[in-house]
């Protein structure tokens, strides 16, 4: 089995405590990540985001590939970024992997940023291992996204489970009024 | 124009990211055993570096309350440096071995957010409780869950807020 060779991934870290931000940045590159960009809200964040889409050439990269952003931030906390990130049409990329880091483990805390699209959370505190688990999930486990008119995300069907009781999904690929992208 | 209403669109994309960190072969990658050791030894050495941190952020905490004392009516601007202090401190205590510093500080955190109301002299009292808790777990380096020590400081802080919050 070979090693990933991150040295071509870009990643944006939005965390406002500058100490977990330094871990978080320095984390990423002793795993090999080629360019770390770390900013200290959302607000920057999507800032940020947007000189990328403007000016590359400036900021000296395309494409950002992971977003990793912690929610409580303020002034602009990690779900109001992924809600731009997501939704607005500025947006450079509203399919990028998005990474919540989050001390709030509540179920609904969970269900309401799966709802927003998050792609998956970190729970603090974190290790090595968490951060390293995650990546291997980005980018081995992508879902397609869905596209409908309450939801925009990655699937939240994470696995092909079979219904308990008698099958009740009434699309399928084929049916009329579903569309596959493909890109 | 179009005749039929779509209602759900799945966008099924390459794996660039794949391609982009694995190559096209097929098959798992791994993430290298030497750089996960190095990332670990990196954040142990970040470790020796939390208490000093944390010290730091004290000390800005400890005069924060020094001028809640002495100047009550800027207290809500106190307050809310204390806040925003607190907020730092309660991240990643675990990870570095001192998640009593989280506890406290979430504590600390959780009872500085703004609200409406006079900010009282027991709420003061008790920004300092806090304080002299996270002081004596940094000063003694009580790591873990403290065994004894970090039960007794739990339970007197749990103690002070009790009293300053009745009061």
């Amino acid at each position: 089995m070979s090693d990933y060779d991150f040295d071509r991934v870009n990643v944006l870290v939005a965390e406002d405590s500058p100490f977990i931000r330094s871990l978080l940045v320095n984390s990423l590159k002793v795993l090999g990540v080629g360019n770390v960009f770390a900013v200290e809200h959302g607000g920057d964040a999507i800032h940020f985001l947007q000189r990328v889409k403007n000016e590359p050439m400036k900021v000296g990269v395309q494409q950002i590939d992971i977003i990793i952003s912690n929610w409580d931030m303020s002034p602009i906390d990690g779900m109001m970024f992924l809600r731009w990130v997501r939704r607005h049409k500025d947006s450079p990329d509203r399919f990028v992997p998005f990474m919540l880091i989050t001390s709030y483990t509540e179920p609904e805390r969970i269900v309401q940023a799966r709802e927003m699209g998050v792609s998956d959370m970190l729970a603090k505190p974190f290790t090595i291992k968490h951060i390293g688990e995650k990546l291997i999930s980005i980018i081995e486990r992508p879902r397609q996204f869905v596209h409908n008119a309450e939801f925009f995300g990655p699937d939240r069907r994470r696995q092909k489970l079979g219904p308990k009781g008698p099958e009740r999904r009434m699309l399928t690929d084929k049916s009329e009024g579903v569309e596959i992208i493909r890109g | 124009m179009d005749k039929k209403k779509i209602v759900v669109r799945f966008y099924r994309f390459p794996n660039r990211l794949k391609e982009k960190t694995a190559g096209l072969a097929p098959g798992k990658a791994n993430i290298s055993t030497e750089a996960l050791e190095a990332a670990e030894a990196a954040l142990n050495k970040m470790s020796e570096d939390y208490p000093d941190w944390v010290s730091g952020l004290l000390v800005k905490l400890q005069e924060q309350h020094g001028r809640c004392v002495d100047t009550p009516e800027k207290r809500p601007e106190f307050f809310e440096e204390i806040n925003h202090i607190a907020h730092d401190m309660k991240g990643q205590g675990g990870t570095f071995g001192y998640p009593l510093i989280t506890k406290f500080s979430d504590s600390l955190y959780g009872f500085t957010i703004k609200r409406p109301g006079e900010i009282t002299d027991n709420q003061i009292e008790l920004v300092k409780s806090h304080v002299d808790a996270m002081r004596a777990i940094i000063r003694g380096r009580v790591s873990g869950d403290g065994g004894e020590i970090g039960a007794k400081l739990s339970e007197s802080l749990d103690e002070a807020i009790a009293t300053y919050e009745a009061g």
